[in-house]
């Protein structure tokens, strides 16, 4: 492309976007009734001043020319993440450097100049387009507000552009209304592409569209970013699609990053039980494979009031176990299953005989934990389900080290030689000796600058 | 084999648009059997939903069924006749409309759609919802069917069921919502439920639960489901035999094995390559070229030949129907497709042709310009 290339590049391989523990917090002080108290009394109506944490805590860094993966359920915050790091959204702590310079600090005319540099690609090709622009001016637009080159050069440029992305150039005087799905996500790039930018957010841009147009536009994506040298942080939630297109992938749970790894490392090696099951969890195309295993139970917890320790604690299957207790594994999983069915109701039957049946048919812990189960029985047979259910919460849940300390350790990868970060106590032996492992090679090699917490 | 519980021959649904009049669903013929999940796959626009409606003849002006059968347990559900004057006119021995209302929708045949925010009325209980749905369809008195509602909820997974009866659609997630609705489906135990895209809007992990408890529940209930996905990988997990549709037809169709092991149709085998692997890392995806075409005007001879790498002249004259290309006492697989030798059209003297669709558009544009 004609000398538009930025003066300020950063090498290929270098961190191009540094995220240092980036909170975003929503407050709902704002809006109609943001000021109005209300009394205790007042019925029917409940106002709840605390915050909604979308995303707390995070830190990871982008090098230039790669394309880092992000996946997590509906409402875990990869999209506030995502415009929290473009600044569409202002942090509430934490920091955001691109190419070196802290966006969350700037504001204004510095910032919108920025955002040449970084563009995004939205989830809806439907609303993402005007539709009463036609696809040129719509591609135009970005040039225009940068001010970019003259009527004329903008026009061949975007014309230029919508044949780069699979369109025709042709097509530069069509409404939106009169292209598919896919070829609307592909005026999508040609807009993202126009200012030149280094860096693109793309916010779920195939969830849309149909598989067969999926791989199209993603083939086209992988394209682009060889030809312009593009970096991209790809969010979706579909992991087979993330395995295509990553170079790493970080995995995010209730708005923290839980796992960080090279994409092979990833997906062959997984340390975080989250991402365990969410790897367990893809269906795979074929009637052979033995289908989805060990699925997670419950739902994702509300991130008003997200759990103590490691927030996947009240779903994970393999919770450690508190140190006060001596039980078995399967002594230990029983107990945590009945904790997590009294907590969901998810039975009627108040009898002693069989609730332990059901619960704890193969093995009954002993010792203070039994005693423990026992008055939980108790509780139940009285149908005190509340005391029953604070009963075994205190006692199990709330006693593991997953609930009273927040995890963040480094592995060694056994695939490739990126760094691998995950947030689960049970790595903690492997990450001490990865750590001291990494100690004995810094004598010789210096260490670089690290994008990930160790904490032992 | 038994007589199938719901058998579709030759199913026609058009709509009569200003533009001229969209075949969404031409000529479908499948069976459902007791005790088994059908599903139906294609693309968007393939007509899946349609086809769908039809079953339950939900299909509204200016959309019309106009040709086909449809029986459910030996009842006409859509079926024509020759009337006097020479034109198509209802059987006598169709359902009337009230009789569809009060015996087949709900109580013999439920359907779950796939958004599940929609389906459910925000400004009245979750649980009132599904009581008032049990107390007219098993003519349960109220209290009765308080109790059977909170069971079923107990039954898909909703946690504390009793106090979450009393909670409004918003409070649900999208997969405790999906779950209701299909509590909802199962609450009549009807011998058929189809469901549309289900889980197309929840996650990975919460469609992996809704499809496990969707297997535990058929098993215990022994309902027969119509699946309808545009997700292969679903298919393969839930599905016995498969129908692929594509813009308005079934193309092929057979067990689920053979659909992914035995591809004949070169659509489906497409389908099949086009999607990124969860389990190994692919490099280059082969995606399908061009869009589908719309159906207001379908492509002559095989529809798919547009956008079809093993298309030839052939291709273009002749419209295959799908024939059975199975070896004799192996179970049914049919595809339409004349590069198979049952069709005996000339496919292999015939000459390959380019397809046209490359980049999603076909026809009526002059050269691209030079690139700089």
């Amino acid at each position: 492309m004609s000398g538009l290339t930025g003066s300020d590049d950063v090498p290929e391989g270098e961190p191009l976007l540094e995220v240092r523990n980036l909170c975003k917090y929503f407050d709902n002080d704002g809006g109609l009734f943001g000021g109005m108290t209300l009394d205790s009394e007042f019925p029917f109506v409940e106002r709840n001043p605390s915050n909604v944490r979308a995303v707390e805590d995070v830190s990871f860094d982008i090098k230039k020319g790669e394309t880092l993966g992000l996946v997590g359920e509906s409402g875990c915050g990869k999209s506030t993440l995502a415009r929290t790091v473009l600044r569409l959204l202002k942090p509430t702590s934490g920091s955001v450097y691109f190419k070196g310079e802290d966006l969350a600090t700037i504001s204004g005319e510095p910032l919108r100049q920025k955002r040449q540099d970084m563009q995004m690609i939205f989830q809806d090709p439907q609303s993402s387009l005007d539709p009463r622009m036609k696809v040129g001016p719509i591609v135009e637009e970005p040039m225009q507000a940068h001010g970019m080159l003259d009527d004329e050069g903008r026009e061949a440029r975007a014309k230029e552009l919508l044949e780069k992305v699979g369109l025709d150039p042709q097509h530069y005087n069509r409404y939106p209304h009169a292209f598919s799905g896919g070829q609307r996500q592909r005026v999508n790039l040609a807009r993202a592409l126009s200012v030149n930018p280094d860096f693109i957010v793309c916010d779920e841009p195939v969830s849309a569209l149909d598989v067969s147009i999926q791989a199209q536009v993603l083939n086209t994506m992988q394209e682009l970013q060889d030809e312009f040298d593009l970096t991209y942080l790809f969010i979706a939630h579909d992991l087979s699609v993330i395995r295509h297109i990553s170079d790493r992938v970080a995995v995010m749970y209730l708005g923290q990053m839980v796992e960080l790894a090279d994409k092979e490392e990833l997906f062959e090696n997984p340390q975080h039980p989250y991402t365990q099951a969410l790897l367990d969890a893809i269906p795979v195309p074929d009637p052979r494979s033995d289908g989805r295993t060990a699925l997670l139970t419950g739902d994702v917890p509300s991130p008003i009031d997200p759990p103590s320790g490691c927030r996947f604690r009240t779903r994970c299957p393999v919770l450690i176990q508190p140190e006060a207790f001596e039980m078995t594994d399967a002594e230990w999983s029983n107990v945590l299953a009945f904790q997590r069915a009294v907590k969901r109701r998810a039975f009627e039957t108040t009898d002693r005989t069989e609730i332990r049946r059901r619960y704890f048919d193969d093995a009954t812990p002993g010792g203070d934990a039994g005693t423990l189960i026992d008055e939980a029985l108790g509780h139940i047979a009285a149908e005190e389900w509340g005391d029953a259910e604070r009963l075994l919460t205190e006692s199990f849940a709330d006693a593991s080290v997953c609930a009273t300390e927040e995890p963040a350790y480094e592995v060694a990868p056994e695939y490739g030689d990126g760094r691998h970060y995950t947030a689960c106590h049970r790595t903690r032996d492997a990450a001490i000796a990865a750590d001291a492992a990494a100690k004995l090679n810094a004598v010789e090699t210096p260490h670089a600058g690290g994008d990930v917490r160790a904490d032992d | 084999m038994s007589e199938p519980l719901l058998s579709v021959e030759n199913l026609k649904t058009q709509f009569f648009t200003e533009d001229g009049t969209v075949r969404a669903v031409d000529g479908i013929s499948f069976d459902v059997y007791e005790g088994e999940i059908v599903g139906l796959v294609g693309e968007s626009g393939a007509g899946k939903s349609v086809a769908t409606s039809s079953l339950l003849r939900l299909v509204d002006s200016p959309g019309e069924i106009v040709g086909g059968e449809i029986t459910f347990k030996g009842e006409t559900i859509f079926g024509l006749e020759e009337g006097a004057d020479g034109e198509p006119r209802p059987r006598d021995e169709m359902l009337s409309e009230e009789e569809m209302r009060e015996q087949i929708r709900g109580r013999e045949i439920a359907i779950i759609f796939q958004d599940p925010m929609e389906s459910l009325n925000p400004v009245f209980t979750v649980g009132g919802q599904l009581r008032e749905f049990i107390e007219i369809n098993r003519d349960l008195s109220a209290d009765e069917a308080k109790e059977e509602a909170i069971e079923m909820l107990r039954e898909v997974g909703i946690p504390a069921p009793e106090s979450r009866y009393d909670e409004y659609p918003h409070q649900f997630s999208g997969g405790m919502r999906q779950r209701v609705l299909i509590a909802m489906a199962l609450a009549c135990q009807p011998d058929l439920i189809i469901a549309d895209e289900p889980t197309t809007a929840l996650d990975v992990t919460v469609e992996g639960q809704i499809l496990e408890m969707v297997t535990d529940l058929q098993e215990k209930y022994d309902t027969s489901f119509i699946w309808v996905t545009h997700d292969m990988s679903v298919v393969a997990e839930i599905c016995d035999r498969v129908n692929v549709m594509y813009l308005g037809e079934i193309i092929e169709h057979s067990e689920v094995d053979d659909l992914f092991y035995d591809t004949k149709h070169p659509y489906t085998q497409a389908l099949l390559d086009s999607m990124p692997r969860p389990d190994e890392t692919v490099h280059e995806l082969d995606p399908i070229k061009g869009v589908m075409p719309e159906a207001i005007n379908p492509p002559s001879g095989c529809r798919f030949h547009s956008r079809c790498p093993d298309a030839r002249e052939v291709c273009r004259e002749v419209h295959p129907e799908a024939r059975n290309l199975a070896a004799d006492g192996e179970p049914k697989h049919s595809a339409a497709c004349v590069k198979y030798d049952a069709f005996e059209v000339g496919y292999d003297e015939s000459r390959p042709i380019e397809t046209e669709a490359t980049g999603g558009f076909s026809a009526g544009l002059t050269e691209t310009e030079a690139e700089e």
